[in-house]
């Protein structure tokens, strides 16, 4: 049987990195879209919507 | 010992790997207070961040190895403390970045923190050979009477080579999103100036 304190860090371990993973790829897709909208914006030929009021 | 050993074999990479990610932290952060280099601030951010990931590997599997073996989950032994310091250090980068506005600034005080901060990683490194601590003493290049059996070292050395591998992956798709995010705000910018220069 495997040491349940073995089992807990390796388990840990992999937690944390999937987390993370997950972060990494959740803020690119966030970035993504925030690219898509602004392509949109710039397509509708309105670039000045964008300024800050 | 037993199976519990194996803990060894990701907690010591772990900790490698967050005292190699502080250096870089280190060598980004002078080369921005020096050039000014946007770069040198995006590596200095990724591998304060990536390292913060490892930084917690190494704290949260030490006292699970700890524990069978010492009877107790943590004591605030030199290398121990100096370990939770420098996660502390990571931390406060990261806070640091995140809560002033300006971008600049932000950069520049990170820079600050991540220069003096290196101090604590080669004392860190050091402890358990300067001082006498409950942490064991260390394995590789230890001195006279240290050492591994050659299929433990063999087993570690893979083990440190694959943690550093994985930090790389990690620390380069990091560097991708804050280029990426660099672009989207100049060009954000950009499209906000550009009426008024017509």
């Amino acid at each position: 049987m495997v040491n349940k304190y073995l089992f807990l860090a390796f388990s840990a371990l992999w937690v944390i990195f999937f987390l993370y993973a997950w972060s990494l790829s959740w803020r690119q897709a966030h970035l993504e879209k925030e690219l898509k909208e602004l392509k949109n914006k710039v397509g509708k030929g309105r670039p000045s919507d964008s300024r800050p009021s | 010992m037993g199976e519990v050993q194996r803990i060894f074999y990701i907690h010591a990479p772990s900790g490698w790997v967050a005292g190699t990610a502080y250096c870089i932290v280190f060598l980004g952060s002078v080369i921005y207070l020096w050039k000014r280099s946007p770069f040198a601030d995006d590596l200095a951010h990724a591998a304060a961040e990536v390292g913060f990931i490892f930084c917690s590997c190494l704290l949260v599997t030490g006292p699970m190895w700890a524990k069978p073996v010492w009877g107790i989950w943590w004591t605030w032994d030199a290398r121990l403390t100096l370990s939770f310091v420098l996660w502390l250090l990571f931390v406060s980068y990261l806070m640091l970045r995140s809560y002033v506005s300006s971008p600049g600034r932000a950069a520049t005080l990170a820079a600050v923190v991540g220069i003096i901060g290196f101090v604590d990683v080669p004392i860190d490194y050091m402890a358990i050979r300067w001082w006498r601590t409950q942490h064991p003493q260390p394995v590789i290049a230890g001195g006279e009477g240290s050492g591994l059996d050659p299929r433990m070292f063999l087993t570690f050395i893979v083990c440190v080579g694959a943690f550093h591998c994985l930090f790389s992956c990690l620390l380069v798709q990091r560097l991708r999103l804050a280029r990426a995010r660099r672009e989207l705000s100049a060009i954000r910018r950009a499209l906000a100036i550009r009426p008024s220069e017509d």
